[in-house]
């Protein structure tokens, strides 16, 4: 297997799809991201078929809204994880979505701004998520993990566990915690 | 308005992230964040995370056209992206986006609606107007409630909540809010799981939504 690329190669790629509609590095974004989008559905209960799907949605919208994509917001791998993330949702409500005609995803409405709190500088931001989820313990992992991957309410996550309720609730509380505390320190 | 004082736990803003998060509960969150900068600034911490855990998947083996099949659909012209329009511009983003009907009485000083949202419409979310000074009803919960003050503020054992604030009530508790004396009292309210309600509010739920 090749060597990860570097999240400097990925805004390359990105940028190259957004203004010359490389194909080439496209099929580089794909064979990174396609796959463990993939994955990262499964992950989170969609079967093989509708988490290729997602994958497979989630490139073309990376390819449609690749000159919308912001270098100084956020990481490529955290943009396509919002892009995959809001298609996961999206998927759940299609056929309600075409009745409605309602396109509500988020809290990202055109009527919100962002305020300078907000702009810390992505890059910054991501190595310090990275920092702080290499310090969590096996135990708030895979809580933080669960909180992730399903919808399922702490009780539920409790009798998968076979740990107390209590224990599921402090565990997650404490991941995010630690988290928001590493990403929250002066630089 | 000023910036809010009570914020939704980070575990619910991860999972709000994460959009591992039931329907009602997120249009709720959705709410408070466009009011909360610091909220969202949070959620870009935790859509980091998310990045991360992305970039850490063990990839999945496609199916061997996958790439082919995908260059096909960037071909194809793109769907009109539809620009929903606000239905209600008193009420802040994204909630003004949705259908709200009419306010009805249901007990002196207190009024309700149900919020149907289009994409789960079993999910239990509704808004309350509680007049100047009046109780809203008793009542506790067996999952989580959310709420996030729209107008006006209320007191209830636990504290005191105005326009802005964001209010996760744990199951298993019970609290009785009070609105304050200077104006109407207008919240928005999801809750996880059932409802376990005492006296009018109970007969109006089951007789609304079948719970």
């Amino acid at each position: 297997m090749t060597a990860a690329p570097s999240a400097d190669d990925m805004k390359r790629w990105l940028a190259a799809v957004a203004q010359d509609q490389d194909r080439a590095a496209f099929g580089r974004l794909f064979q990174f991201f396609a796959p463990r989008v993939a994955a990262f559905m499964q992950r989170a209960g969609l079967n093989a078929s509708e988490a290729e799907d997602v994958a497979q949605e989630t490139m073309v919208a990376v390819w449609r809204k690749a000159g919308m994509y912001d270098p100084a917001q956020a990481n490529v791998s955290t943009w396509v994880f919002t892009i995959a993330r809001n298609l996961r949702i999206d998927g759940a409500r299609k056929s309600a979505r075409a009745a409605a005609g309602v396109a509500v995803l988020s809290y990202e409405t055109p009527d919100v701004e962002n305020s300078a709190e907000e702009d810390t500088l992505a890059s910054e931001r991501d190595a310090r998520v990275r920092r702080a989820m290499a310090t969590l313990s096996p135990a708030q992992a895979s809580v933080l993990k669960l909180s992730f991957f399903s919808e399922k309410p702490h009780a539920q996550i409790a009798r998968e566990l076979n740990i107390p309720l209590g224990t599921v609730k402090s565990r997650a509380r404490l991941a995010m915690a630690k988290i928001r505390a590493i990403l929250e320190q002066e630089p | 308005m000023n910036a809010p004082n009570h914020h939704p736990a980070d575990e619910t803003l991860g999972r709000f992230a994460a959009g591992a998060i039931e329907a009602g509960p997120r249009l709720v969150v959705a709410t408070h964040l466009a009011g909360c900068p610091q909220c969202r600034a949070r959620i870009r911490s935790f859509e980091s995370a998310g990045g991360v855990l992305l970039d850490s998947m063990e990839p999945a083996t496609l199916r061997a056209d996958a790439f082919a099949r995908t260059l096909a659909q960037v071909e194809a012209p793109a769907p009109a992206t539809i620009v929903p329009a606000a239905r209600d511009a008193a009420m802040p983003a994204p909630l003004r986006y949705y259908d709200l009907p009419k306010w009805r009485a249901v007990a002196p000083g207190v009024r309700w609606r149900r919020v149907v949202l289009p994409e789960a419409p079993d999910a239990n979310v509704i808004m309350l107007k509680v007049g100047a000074g009046q109780r809203m009803p008793n009542h506790g919960h067996t999952g989580v409630e959310y709420t996030q003050v729209i107008a006006g503020g209320y007191t209830d054992a636990f504290g005191h909540y105005v326009a802005g604030d964001c209010i996760e009530m744990d199951e298993d508790v019970e609290h009785i809010p009070l609105a304050d004396r200077d104006g109407d009292c207008v919240v928005l309210a999801a809750l996880e799981g059932p409802l376990r309600l005492q006296g009018w509010i109970a007969r109006l739920f089951q007789q609304f939504i079948g719970i």
